[in-house]
């Protein structure tokens, strides 16, 4: 095989695509479930470029390796805390549409 | 540079079936698929971290990724139990919406913003790939635990890297005490009112006084 796929450029193709992709749920999406979900999307786009740049340009220390582990440290809390943000608007309002965001601090009912 | 073709073939493959996955998660309504999409994109992933030799980052991307994030959004999901009509329910409610577009004219919207993003991205990709021109060249056991294990925790005295992985928990318990404290403000009330049936002989006279008050 002459033609060769797996390098630097269709790795960061596919990671760009990967947080296009979730950007477009993140602004069309209106259900705050759904834009969480494209948020992990376009995470793990930048999780798989951080570890290519690694493999392709710097393969002597793993720095991208520790970026990574910290990234999904701040995914799970980022999980955290907007799906407990999402409990509370659904307690108080019974609807997790993205308009009800702006009034999560007022009291309810 | 000489690749094994079944490296290449399976890279194809992941990557499609993440691209696929990653636009079924975005346009599909159902919440409880998406999050089940959103696994499915999650295990090709960790192939391509394989394949980049970073094996521990692939197990990584399985155990607490697929494993324990989209578990504790499958457990909000089952909390707040989006009722059966996917496209209409508040939960698993599509697009647009009031104050928004909506349908077709939405959709172009956002793939007017995307596109925008996307041309502001791709010279940036085409220019950090132009850079690199070498094979990659990587150490004997790169990407292995000892390697990894190395890199944090290798004289921790004077390492930046022990203290800033430290650091994240630290982040996670301010995560638990955010979450903690939304959880909280609602009950806070609940539990005065549950107060008065606990201790009867104080709460009397405020029951008299709220069903004296009680106008309904």
């Amino acid at each position: 095989m002459n033609i060769s796929l797996f390098n630097l450029p269709n790795c960061l193709m596919l990671s760009m695509l990967l947080v296009l992709i979730g950007s477009y749920g993140v602004f069309r999406r209106r259900s705050l479930i759904l834009v969480l979900l494209s948020i992990e999307v376009m995470l793990n786009g930048v999780n798989l470029s951080l570890v290519s740049f690694n493999f392709f340009r710097w393969g002597t220390v793993e720095n991208s390796h520790y970026l990574y582990m910290l990234s999904i440290g701040v995914a799970a809390v980022e999980a955290a805390v907007g799906l407990s943000m999402i409990i509370v608007l659904f307690k108080n309002y019974n609807d997790i549409t993205r308009n009800r965001i702006s009034q999560l601090g007022e009291h309810a009912r | 540079m000489p690749v094994s073709p079944v490296v290449e073939i399976a890279f194809a493959l992941s990557a499609l079936v993440i691209l696929v996955s990653s636009v079924a998660v975005v346009l599909v309504k159902n919440p409880v698929r998406a999050t089940l999409l959103l696994i499915v994109s999650f295990l090709p992933t960790s192939l391509v971290y394989i394949l980049l030799q970073a094996a521990f980052v692939g197990i990584l991307q399985i155990l607490v990724y697929a494993g324990a994030i989209m578990m504790l959004f499958t457990f909000v999901i089952m909390m707040i139990n989006p009722s059966p009509k996917d496209g209409e329910s508040p939960v698993g409610g599509s697009e647009g919406g009031e104050g928004g577009f909506s349908g077709l004219r939405g959709a172009l919207i956002g793939l007017l913003i995307v596109g925008g993003l996307g041309a502001l991205l791709l010279p940036m990709v085409f220019q950090a790939a132009s850079q690199v021109s070498v094979a990659p060249v990587t150490k004997p056991g790169f990407g292995e635990l000892s390697s990894i294990s190395a890199l944090l925790f290798e004289d921790p005295a004077n390492n930046p890297l022990t203290v800033s992985f430290e650091l994240i928990s630290f982040l996670i318990l301010v995560g638990i005490i955010a979450a903690l404290n939304f959880s909280r403000r609602k009950g806070a009330s609940a539990d005065k009112e549950h107060a008065i049936t606990t201790r009867p002989t104080e709460a009397l006279p405020i029951v008299a006084r709220e069903k004296a008050m009680d106008t309904k």
